[in-house]
């Protein structure tokens, strides 16, 4: 297979290995909330795929590794935004400065 | 170890949000003037410049360099998914910063681990919109920007021994910088937890040393680069 597209897979099959194996025990700083009982603090913000989850999708599994490829296409194209003004910023001010 | 909204108190949390805003603000523009430079030895008019080790993007072709970040990025996103049961009925996720910094460069290996924590945020749920900037300043800061100038002075002896040594600062750090905040927020007192959020942080840095360790192998191989 080619090194890059590899590359490309190793994330996605990474969020799939993480619907079906991540543990759902409490994170460290969670932990450290209800021992010190300050959990109930927390103010659940509304977002599209709150706690990883995908809309409309009864199985958990799917529901979860759908999501996560959410946030990677998401991550792809705001890395692309960014990579284009970058670029064209950056010949703009070449071109100023010649 | 996203912190979420209302464990902050809200000038405290509104202070680092500006705080890392101007961060990633400053952080781009490093790279804005790196990729300028770049376009000068491209074009021809720009004869000797040193950019230092991270300068192999710049040099050889920009766009290389950004599919590079991209590629880190999504690799930061889907790790950090993955939760790791650590002690009885507690679990972690990688912060990846050491990994994205020794990639990346402390810049954009800042702005990767950022726009990473910002979707999170945004789409997710993982940690508060308005504890954004605290967490930037953990992870991104701390866990990536701060470690990588550790890996820098402990690495030259053996690599290993660098990664060891920011991994471990990555994590005991962050997470002593999240009791700080908490701490100061009136959440917890800072002295009745310390011994518990380290010790419960301390397991977690050794995963993350030998899991970096192993992404940092498996990265360089996939792109065709040298372990050495």
């Amino acid at each position: 297979m080619n090194k890059k597209k590899l590359a490309f897979i190793i994330p996605i099959f990474t969020v799939f290995l993480a619907s079906l194996f991540a543990s759902k025990l409490p994170d460290t700083l969670e932990t450290i909330a209800i021992n010190y009982e300050f959990i109930n603090k927390a103010k659940e913000t509304s977002s599209p795929f709150s706690g990883y989850c995908f809309p409309f999708v009864e199985n958990h599994y799917a529901s979860k590794f759908l999501a996560g490829i959410i946030g990677l296409a998401l991550l792809y194209v705001l890395f692309k935004i960014t990579t284009k003004i970058v670029k064209s910023l950056a010949k703009l001010i070449y071109e100023e400065s010649k | 170890m996203h912190i979420p909204d209302g464990f902050l108190n809200n000038n405290l949390a509104g202070g680092l949000l500006a705080g890392a805003l101007g961060m990633i603000g400053y952080c781009l523009n490093k790279i804005l003037k790196s990729i300028t430079v770049a376009v000068g030895i491209i074009a021809g008019s720009v004869s000797e410049v040193n950019l230092g080790s991270q300068s192999f993007g710049f040099s050889e072709n920009t766009s290389k360099y950004f599919q590079r970040l991209t590629l880190v990025a999504l690799w930061v996103f889907a790790f950090q998914m993955f939760n790791i049961p650590v002690k009885s009925a507690t679990s972690a996720h990688l912060i990846s910063g050491v990994f994205a910094a020794i990639l990346a460069g402390p810049f954009a290996g800042f702005i990767i681990m950022s726009f990473v924590l910002i979707i999170q945020s945004l789409f997710f749920s993982d940690g508060g919109v308005l504890a954004l900037g605290a967490n930037i300043l953990n992870m991104a800061f701390i866990g990536s920007f701060l470690s990588y100038y550790v890996y820098k002075a402990f690495s030259n002896k053996s690599r290993h021994f660098g990664v060891f040594a920011a991994c471990f600062f990555s994590v005991m750090a962050a997470s002593l910088a999240c009791l700080i905040e908490l701490g100061l927020s009136g959440s917890i007192l800072f002295s009745t937890a310390f011994k518990n959020m380290m010790s419960l942080h301390f397991g977690v840095s050794c995963i993350e040393t030998l899991i970096t360790l192993a992404l940092l192998k498996v990265f360089r191989s996939v792109n065709g680069e040298s372990n050495e």
